[in-house]
Formats: C-alpha cells, structure tokens, sequence
C-alpha cells in the first residue's frame, strides 16, 4: 500500500509543484494519473520511485517512509519497483534478451534462473521470438513491450508506467494497456500516467491533477 | 590501449631513474669496501719503529686489511709506471715507506678517531683518507633517490589525474546505462565495479609494458657493454632490477589505476542526474 499524507513537492525559486497530496493507492489496484501537461503526473510517479524526495509532508510504502529513505537504501527500495518510461530507456547496444537480464544482474540472480525469467518475461509481450534482435530494429510498441518485459521480469509487486503510451499510435497503444491490464488481474499494483483514459471497461482508479493539485480522484464505476 | 602505452611509458621514468640509482648504489657498495687510508712514514724511519706501527694497526679492530708497501718497492713501481729514465733527474728514491690500510667502516667520528690516533704515533709523517670522493657520490646518490621520488610523486599524480579524467569520459560514454541501471535499482558500488576493472586493467597493461621497456633497455645496455668489455678488459655489467622491483612497479601501476577509477566514477556516477 502507497500512502501520501499532505505531501508537497517545489524546488528552489519555483512555484510548487504538487501542493498538498492525500492519496492511498491498494495492492492490485490500476491507478491513472491524468492531467494536463505540468499537472506534476511525473513528480507524482517520480515520488513514489524515490526518485525525488518531497518537500514536506510523508509518502509511506510498506511501512517505510519514503520522505526519510536514506540514500543507500532506495536502490533496493527500486527493485520492488517495475518502471516504465515513455522513451522506453532501452540499451541499444544490447540485444532485446541482454536488455531484459539487467535487472537481475542487478539481483546476481544466476545464469539459469536468468535466462528461464527473461525468456518468460518476453513471452508475456510476445517478444520471444526477437530475443537476439538489437532493440533499434524493433517498432515503437515492440520497443515499449522490451521494456515492459524489463521492468516485470524481477517480478515487481509495483509497476510504474510514466505515460507509456504517448509516442504509440492507437492500436500499439491499446496493445500495452491490454498488458498492462493482464497484470493487475494477477495482483500487480499498476500506476500509470496517461493523457487519455482508456475505452476499455476495467476497473481502475482516475487520479485527476491540475496544477499540481489533485482535481478529483474517482474509481471507474463513479465515472461518467 | 593509447592509455595503457601513457601509463608504461609514465611510469618508466622513475623506474628507469630506480635501476640507474640501484646500480650506481651497487658501485659505491663495492667501492666502499676497498676505501683506503694511506700512512705514509717518515723517510728516515727504523725498522723497529715500522713494526711498532704495524703491531698497532693489527691491533686496531676497525682496520680490516694492512698492505705495507716499503720504499723501495714504491720507487720500482713509479719508474716502471712511468718509462722513462726518472733516474737521469733524481739521484736518490724520494718516496717514503707507508701502509695503505682498508677499513671496515665509514663511520665519520670512528675514521677521524683513527687518525687521530695514529697521527700521535712517532714516525708517521702523513695520513691520506681516500673516503671523500665516495663520501661525495653517497650524497649524490641520495640526493638522486630523493629526485626520483620526487619525479615518481609528481608523475603518479599526473597518472591519477589522467586516468581519472579517462574514466570520467567513460562514464559519458556510458550515460544512458548507467541512467539505467540506477533507474532499475543499481546500486553505485555496483555500476562503479566494470570502471575499476577497467583501471585496474589499465594499471596492469601500462607495469606491462614499464617492464617490458626497462627489460629491453637493460638487454640493450648490456649487449652495447660487452663491446666495451671486450675493449677495455673490465667486468662492467649493467644489473636488471630484481623481480621483486618489477612486482612493485606492476602493483603500484595497478593500485593507481585502482584509486583514480574508484575516486572518478564514484564522482561522475554520484554527480550524474536521472531521469530529468
């Protein structure tokens, strides 16, 4: 469980960013994160990864207070986490399946669990079959499915997605919500900051921000 | 590889100035041993009154060797040196009889007390220490040895700095892994670790080659040496470093390949922004 408890995110000599969050996201839940652009969607993800500490106020994982981690803890603390970037942050002077055992090297995980994982990781996205491909041959939604093959393949309990689909047509960008979708039907956590809400009919939590501020936070059957 | 020939050819500036060093040491050890005090005697002198002196040289314990040379010895020597009929101008031999003595110190105040010593006995007319020009060549040697720590501090820093720059621009090169890797929850030791190989490599590649040069210079010399050997008739052989030398120069190469990676990647790694 994430807890945000009147968090408040600025930077010297700028206005604040997110101003006075009070958010509780479930295990297994689908959160999306909207709003327009410089809404603080990414400050937000940006918080929960650790990636940024916030200016007051606490955001509790687990029992741990992200506000307070110390520095030598957060890359333990990011390894629970499965994150996706909108430009994809793939390694294009690896192949598709060396891009993918980052992560466990990371972990020392052995060879052989390495490579039963990373080929089960990319069977999920339908990339087996390009596992000794350079990413820089693979489609826009084929390079953003690598990474999302990258970021489960540790078996995260958390999967942050910063607006995963914005350089993908429709119809690529359908495809990743659908995996996306696959895991939070078996208990993943998935928050992902989005433009657009998707058409499919899931259940989901909105979390709308304008101005760094939360606008409303609705579930999918409140929607109109 | 243009890194590893910097760091050889680097290092083998003190190196070379520690081989020279060791075999001008080697020279003034073996000189030291044969240092003489020459104690000319009086012209007129008895021959009880040389076995006196003589009986109070044995005695001494810092004298290692006695040679006495009697005059007349010392006149057929000089003449026979000479070659020429020195007997034409000189009539009679003026040379005096005298002991060349060997010592088994260097020790300033035991050698002054020495001569003090033997100035007082009757029927030496003049004492001659052959020491100061080793005494001399000690100081030169010492005054090298500080240079070339000297040199090997200033150029182990030029060393660090250019390694750790090298790094540095690796860790450029490197931007987007290790962006990455910290996003996927790397930790810093952890993406620090293939650049301290690298150093560490460079510092091994680069004692390579500094043996390698010192060993080919020291061949070279020897090979040109025996040419003058066979010319001139003398043993002079130039000594390599000993192996434990050459494990110094491999450890300390690889130590600050080890240290300079370490401080740059820790800096550029720590100082590197994600995610903006």
């Amino acid at each position: 469980m994430i807890v945000f408890k009147n968090v408040c995110k600025s930077y010297p000599g700028s206005p604040e960013i997110l101003q006075n969050i009070n958010l509780e996201i479930l295990p297994g839940e689908l959160v999306f994160v909207t709003g327009p652009s410089g809404a603080g969607k990414t400050t937000l993800l940006k918080l929960i990864s650790a990636l940024e500490k916030p200016s007051s106020g606490s955001i509790v994982f687990e029992s741990q207070d992200l506000s307070q981690i110390k520095d030598k803890d957060i890359p333990i603390l990011r390894r629970r986490f499965g994150m996706i970037f909108q430009d994809h942050k793939l390694l294009y002077d690896r192949d598709c399946f060396k891009n993918v055992a980052l992560p466990l090297k990371i972990n020392n995980m052995t060879k052989a669990d390495t490579y039963r994982r990373v080929r089960a990781a990319l069977d999920k996205v339908d990339l087996l079959q390009k596992e000794r491909i350079m990413p820089i041959t693979l489609s826009g939604g084929e390079q953003q499915r690598l990474a999302i093959a990258r970021a489960i393949v540790s078996r995260p309990s958390i999967l942050i997605a910063d607006e995963p689909t914005a350089n993908l047509d429709k119809e690529y960008a359908e495809e990743i919500m659908n995996i996306f979708y696959s895991f939070q039907q078996v208990g993943v956590t998935v928050i992902i900051s989005t433009h657009e809400l998707p058409s499919t009919k899931i259940n989901f939590k909105r979390l709308q921000l304008n101005g760094g501020a939360i606008q409303n936070l609705i579930s999918y059957d409140q929607l109109p | 590889m243009m890194m590893i020939v910097v760091i050889g050819i680097t290092l083998c500036l003190p190196s070379a100035g520690i081989l020279l060093i060791e075999n001008a040491g080697q020279i003034s050890k073996n000189i030291e041993h044969e240092a003489e005090i020459s104690i000319f005697l009086e012209k007129n002198i008895s021959k009880d009154q040389v076995d006196f002196i003589n009986l109070n040289l044995k005695k001494n314990s810092l004298i290692k060797k006695i040679h006495f040379e009697p005059k007349l010895i010392a006149w057929e020597k000089l003449q026979s040196k000479l070659d020429i009929g020195v007997n034409a101008s000189v009539s009679t031999n003026p040379l005096p009889d005298a002991f060349f003595i060997s010592l088994n110190t260097l020790d300033e105040i035991k050698i002054k007390k020495l001569i003090n010593k033997l100035d007082g006995i009757d029927g030496i007319e003049n004492i001659i220490v052959d020491g100061n020009w080793i005494k001399k060549l000690r100081i030169a040697l010492s005054l090298g040895k500080l240079s070339v720590i000297f040199l090997a501090v200033l150029l182990i820093i030029v060393l660090l700095v250019v390694i750790g720059n090298t790094i540095r621009l690796q860790t450029l090169t490197y931007r987007d892994e290790i962006e990455v890797s910290k996003l996927i929850g790397a930790t810093n030791a952890f993406i620090q670790r293939p650049f301290m190989y690298t150093g560490i490599l460079y510092g091994l590649g680069g004692g390579i080659i500094t043996i390698s040069i010192l060993k080919l210079s020291v061949f070279g010399l020897n090979t040109a040496l025996v040419k003058l050997v066979s010319i001139f008739g003398t043993d002079i052989v130039f000594k390599d470093l000993s192996p434990k030398y050459y494990l110094y120069i491999v450890v300390l190469a690889m130590l600050i390949g080890l240290i300079s990676s370490y401080i740059s990647a820790r800096n550029s790694i720590k100082r590197l922004k994600i995610y903006k």
